[in-house]
């Protein structure tokens, strides 16, 4: 089962990874780039943890891509002539698919890359909200304030490059 | 194995129908509530054989409408996208409900069945990833139409989206450091405790801040009135939906009223203690279960028994007002409502109350679901009330009570509740 979720979720974040790249609207782009990260928390999902899954989705997917389809929405505006034809990006997309099945298929024969699995039993708690959070609080503290600290300045900044000059807050 | 799967499935066929039943049912309920608080009539045309069931037709004859209608499509369209929208609005409307627990342990024959599709141990956080991906199918609906006003309602959609999203998260983290689990089947049967032996401890006594905020975040994310920027007919025309018509109007229409279902039941579920009956715990309902299924046959037959005499009254007052097939309905209803008045009645004849331990754990469940519809049901009829009473917000005015009232007011929800649990907790 971890395996077949493993290969899954590996074909959803190459399909998503290659066809973001390739193809030509900055909005489907982003679309490909969501179906990547789904494809990412179904590989959380394989390896017992559900709450990285579900924050996978819930951030990156839920309001990150969804910021980003925001502004590329409003800077692109409607759809583009050249857009609104027969897709193009259905030829390499719809190569990836048959590779990624045959991929899937014949990964049990490549020696040494047998479907994954595991070996033992979990460790009690493995993966649980309390556990993450053990980590995140407890253990890694000083990282994780930094880190938050980094983003705040970034917010500020950009709202300093941003925005007009006479409407900031502290003028 | 296979009786797993049968048991998964036959648990996501019940729910489906569920919610399936809900969505005509509050489409019906919207046109006459509506017109009731408007001091009309309402739909009442639609017959069959006369019967007209206070316009209950009506949502049969929008189905045949929509199936058949003609499927126009804007040619400058993305193809993909515009037809992967509806869909995809569809799907994540219908998939949140995998976690919401509609009936506590059901016992059967030696073995114990969870009336939940999937007890995620994450399941608060499902609700809310499920529900931010719900922003595509609107945002991208509107964008693939390339109409301008597609557009501006796309935009509006996503901007309030993701507004009140924040707020939404806000309120739950409350709830959870109060209940201590993001499991919804924990959270619901911790609703079932008793605060001083008389208070229920739903999730609106424990936060009640926490279910303003929460509510309004529903109605924000289901784009109902008052925050209907998404559709606003004055202003967009409909919105993000403006160019779908025939089959994929309907997704995007059902939809609609499927996430109003889904924002009634979380509000009962995580709120209003879900399938808990105030004061009448499982064990106590199992306990005296053939007491009480004698005394809800007897209120049941008395009932229609009442609402039959009703409609008798009714279908003589009535005779020669419209010397048409539709004189017969108050008589056609009254002599059904006699039928099932009469089997309650006989229904005494089989001994109710030496009733069995199965036959009291399905008592229970199904005394507990009904609940759990009856608070959906109530939820549900609030959100139309809503509609047709509160005038809807302008765009600005959505974006300054999200970001500058509802978000601080979260914030210091979450901090109050954290410090009074460490004041309670403390050793």
């Amino acid at each position: 089962m971890e395996g077949f979720l493993f290969y899954l979720g590996g074909a959803m974040m190459l399909l998503g990874g290659v066809a973001m790249v390739a193809s030509r609207s900055a909005v489907s782009a982003a679309c490909w780039l969501v179906l990547s990260f789904l494809g990412s928390a179904a590989l959380f999902a394989a390896l017992q943890a559900p709450f990285l899954a579900v924050l996978q989705i819930l951030v990156y997917a839920g309001a990150i891509m969804v910021l980003f389809l925001f502004v590329i929405m409003m800077l692109e505006g409607p759809v583009m002539p050249a857009e609104a034809g027969r897709p193009k990006f259905w030829i390499p997309a719809g190569a990836l698919v048959p590779a990624a099945i045959i991929l899937v298929a014949t990964a049990r024969w490549v020696p040494g890359a047998g479907l994954p699995g595991f070996p033992g039993d979990l460790p009690p708690g493995f993966g649980q909200p309390v556990r993450v959070a053990q980590l995140l609080l407890g253990e890694y503290l000083l990282a994780f304030e930094l880190i938050s600290i980094v983003l705040v300045v970034a917010i500020i900044g950009a709202l300093a490059l941003g925005s007009n000059e006479r409407t900031l807050p502290w003028k | 194995m296979v009786p797993v799967v049968f048991e998964a499935l036959a648990k996501i066929v019940f729910m489906f129908l569920v919610i399936m039943s809900f969505v005509p049912l509050l489409i019906w309920a919207e046109r006459k509530g509506s017109a009731f608080i408007q001091d009309r009539t309402g739909p009442n045309r639609a017959a069959i054989l006369g019967l007209r069931l206070a316009g209950l037709v009506h949502p049969i004859a929008d189905v045949l409408k929509l199936v058949f209608k003609e499927d126009v499509v804007p040619a400058q369209r993305h193809r993909v996208l515009y037809a992967f929208a509806p869909w995809l609005v569809m799907t994540v409307a219908m998939s949140t409900y995998a976690v919401i627990p509609f009936g506590d342990h059901l016992r059967l024959g030696g073995r114990e069945y969870q009336l939940v599709v999937a007890d995620l141990e994450v399941g608060l956080l499902y609700v809310l990833a499920v529900s931010s991906l719900a922003t595509y199918g609107v945002a991208l609906g509107g964008w693939a139409s390339n109409s301008k006003y597609t557009f501006l309602g796309a935009l509006r959609s996503a901007a309030s989206m993701i507004s009140y999203e924040i707020t939404m998260g806000l309120a739950l983290m409350g709830l959870f450091l109060v209940f201590g689990t993001f499991r919804l089947t924990e959270l619901v049967h911790q609703q079932g405790d008793l605060i001083w032996g008389w208070l229920p401890r739903w999730g609106i006594v424990v936060q009640p801040v926490g279910f303003l905020l929460f509510i309004a975040a529903v109605y924000a994310e289901t784009n109902r009135t008052p925050f209907d920027m998404t559709e606003r007919d004055s202003e967009i025309v409909a919105g993000y939906h403006t160019e779908y018509s025939s089959l994929k109007f309907a997704l995007f229409f059902m939809a609609e009223y499927a996430h109003m279902v889904i924002g009634a039941a979380l509000i009962a579920a995580l709120y209003f203690g879900g399938y808990q009956i105030p004061w009448l715990r499982r064990e106590l309902i199992e306990d005296q279960a053939g007491l009480l299924l004698t005394g809800l046959l007897a209120a049941g037959a008395l009932l229609h028994g009442w609402l039959a005499s009703l409609y008798f009254r009714r279908a003589r007052r009535e005779k020669g007002w419209y010397r048409d097939a539709r004189e017969r309905e108050p008589g056609v209803l009254g002599a059904v409502a006699l039928v099932i008045g009469l089997a309650l009645l006989g229904s005494l004849l089989l001994r109710p109350w030496s009733l069995g331990a199965a036959g009291a754990s399905v008592l229970a469940t199904l005394l507990q679901t009904g609940f759990f519809i009856a608070k959906i049901a109530c939820f549900a009829w609030l959100f139309i009330w809503v509609r047709w009473t509160v005038p809807s917000f302008r765009y600005d005015q959505v974006m300054r009570l999200g970001w500058q009232i509802l978000l601080p007011v979260g914030l210091v929800n979450l901090v109050v509740t954290a410090l009074w649990l460490a004041a309670a907790h403390r050793p």
